[in-house]
């Protein structure tokens, strides 16, 4: 009896995985570090930073979830040669830093590529941590199986103190749907090699709610803001950035016409939903100008004269077409970066060249660093 | 044809032993007696010497047919053969699907499919006065087979379900064929009270190589290890309940895996498989 208990209580400690991964409000990120590690000593001079949500590297694949498609597994050869020209655009932009958003380590739809540990094997960065957004077993709907995707901060040099910080869960769906949703996160670590003299360096990273129609983003922008104070306060450094899914004040906020489907009917009162979730940013009050407070307090890499033009647009749906056969590279902007400290002037570029690459654009800029 | 039909009529001639309650066992219904769980097939004694069996609520999306025939003794064990026959494509395609049960990804239709198995099984009574509490001894059944997956058209790699019990059934249709090995022991502790440990090997040979060739991509998944225990508690001879567990690890495209079933997922817990079945004997 003593030895069924002994093997039912391993198998109970062995076999027991949660299905569906929960996280604690502040948890552990993952870290990785490159097979080959290319020279990673800081010799002084400027920091360049980019964010770029990668969308798991199916480039412009008609995705289901986020696009007019209906596909939701692309071909490994695919997946390889996206990913390869990704690393090929990050080592091209020589950052040292880079923030990704929608990054798969192990999801059916993506062939369980870790692509983490595939940008740090083929680019020039050599540190990385990651903080899954959704993470489950099986996802029991739309064949899409097995996942984990999340946020991940690549570096040159080494990463250190890396904490998940969970946000809120949305609170317009029903139990079950939350259960298998996503479960959106701020990813912060700190980089000794940049400390400057008693002020301890960070990178933050996040990727906001991007179809929520109740006051989520709202919740994820405050803690955001938030958990920037805290570093500020601290009188310490960051830069930070992310997939916001906020456009800019002043934007349009109504994209439900460019981003709607064939058969589907938006802005009528036959319409099943007045508005199409995710192209419309009036979902609460204040939403249009929810990034106020860090244009407001922080220095951002394309300034407020700027972040309306085209020239710095980031984003339109993979599936977005101007006439039958011109797709729509970009039409909103929806990814920032942000910092304390200051950016070398005209640093802060939106690289539009790589709209074919995902369905966001990357954004860089240099921190000046030293007074430089 | 007429050598093979000729076969089937010597052999049926060979009577085996009967028993009742041993579904995985070398013995066979006894003629005329059925037997039925919530999840176990609907099976029949149809003569002394072949069983049938089904899974009546699969059987309209996903045909299946087994047959267990007596063999002649082997080696002082009772010996049988099983035959099954399954037919998968309609219930994959209906799973195949956009949005809330889409296990499959809706770009994938699955072809006509055909999974075939042959086993050989091998009971026999062991330890027959262990101890004064034994009743019977321990009753041993050794299997092992092969199976087979016919496809009609093009399988796409990428439509696997990766989960732990489906991936390994479901993987002999991407590798073409596999070899299942097991091991039940059963032993009544008491009039009423019996326990059953059995343990499963799936084996998927060649599919790791597969999976290094480029063209077929990600598969791997060699083997699956499933480990059951149940208590069976035996009300009469027409009605038992068994609960227990039942383990499973193997390799998956993902990596390695190991799950204790029935797992409930939203409540993150283990439970117990709790089985009813139920037998009677046509007059």
């Amino acid at each position: 009896m003593k030895i069924i208990i002994s093997t039912l209580g391993v198998l109970l400690i062995l076999g027991c995985d949660p299905f569906v991964t929960e996280f604690e409000d502040s948890s552990d990120a993952v870290m990785y570090g490159a097979n080959s590690k290319s020279d990673a000593a800081y010799d002084s001079g400027d920091v360049k930073v980019v964010t770029w949500n990668i969308r798991f590297g199916i480039a412009q694949f008609p995705f289901f979830g986020d696009s007019c498609g209906d596909d939701v597994i692309l071909d490994d050869d695919t997946i390889e040669q996206n990913m390869a020209a990704i690393a090929d655009s990050l080592n091209a932009m020589d950052a040292d830093i880079v923030l990704l958003q929608e990054v798969d380590v192990s999801s059916k739809r993506t062939g369980y590529m870790d692509q983490v540990q595939y940008l740090l094997d083929n680019t020039n960065l050599n540190y990385g941590c990651y903080a899954s957004m959704w993470k489950a077993d099986f996802i029991p709907s739309d064949g899409i199986g097995r996942i984990d995707a999340g946020n991940a901060i690549l570096s040159k040099y080494k990463l250190t103190d890396a904490e998940r910080i969970q946000l809120r869960l949305r609170t317009d769906q029903d139990g079950l749907t939350q259960y298998f949703y996503l479960r959106r996160n701020i990813v912060k670590a700190k980089i000794p090699a940049l400390t400057q003299g008693a002020q301890d360096f960070y990178a933050v990273d996040i990727h906001a709610t991007a179809f929520a129609t109740d006051d989520t983003k709202q919740q994820h922008i405050d803690k955001y803001v938030e958990t920037l104070a805290e570093i500020h306060d601290g009188g310490d450094l960051f830069v930070t950035g992310g997939d916001l899914n906020s456009v800019p004040p002043g934007s349009s906020t109504d994209f439900c016409e460019s981003d709607m489907c064939a058969g589907e009917d938006f802005h009528t009162d036959e319409a099943e939903e007045y508005h199409k979730e995710g192209s419309y940013f009036e979902n609460f009050d204040g939403e249009p100008d929810i990034l106020l407070p860090l244009y407001d307090t922080y220095d951002a890499a394309i300034d407020s004269a700027s972040y309306n033009l085209p020239e710095h647009f980031t984003h339109a749906p993979s599936t977005s077409l101007i006439d039958d056969t011109t797709a729509t590279m970009y039409d909103r902007k929806l990814d920032y970066l942000f910092t304390n400290g200051t950016w070398d002037s005209s640093s802060g570029r939106t690289h539009q060249a790589a709209w074919e690459l995902s369905d966001h654009l990357p954004v860089s800029a240099v921190l000046n660093l030293g007074g430089e | 044809m007429k050598k093979i039909i000729f076969y089937f009529i010597i052999a049926s001639l060979v009577f085996g032993e009967t028993k009742k309650w041993d579904a995985h066992s070398a013995y066979l219904l006894p003629q005329k007696r059925w037997e039925m769980g919530l999840f176990q097939p609907f099976r029949y004694g149809y003569s002394e010497s072949i069983e049938y069996s089904v899974h009546p609520l699969w059987f309209f999306v996903m045909p299946n047919l087994s047959i267990k025939k007596s063999q002649s003794d082997f080696a002082g064990f009772t010996s049988a053969s099983q035959y099954k026959m399954v037919y998968p494509t309609p219930f994959l395609n209906m799973i195949a699907k956009e949005g809330t049960m889409g296990i499959i990804a809706p770009e994938f239709r699955m072809p006509p499919m055909l999974g075939l198995s042959a086993s050989w099984l091998m009971s026999k009574t062991i330890f027959p006065f262990v101890s004064p509490y034994s009743l019977i001894g321990l009753d041993l059944t050794l299997n092992v087979g092969l199976d087979l997956g016919v496809t009609f058209g093009d399988l796409d790699t990428r439509s696997t379900i990766d989960i732990p019990l489906v991936y390994h059934r479901l993987g002999v249709y991407y590798n073409k064929w596999g070899i299942h090995t097991g091991l039940d022991v059963q032993k009544n502790i008491s009039e009423k009270i019996g326990v059953l440990v059995d343990f499963d090997l799936r084996l998927l040979p060649g599919l790791a190589e597969v999976q290094i060739d480029p063209d077929a991509s990600k598969l791997m998944g060699e083997y699956s290890l499933e480990h059951k225990f149940l208590l069976i508690w035996n009300k009469s001879e027409n009605f038992r309940v068994l609960t227990g567990y039942k383990f499973v690890m193997g390799e998956y495209p993902y990596g390695s895996d190991m799950r204790l079933l029935p797992y409930i997922p939203m409540a993150e817990t283990w439970v117990p498989i709790i089985e009813f079945q139920w037998a009677r004997k046509k007059r």
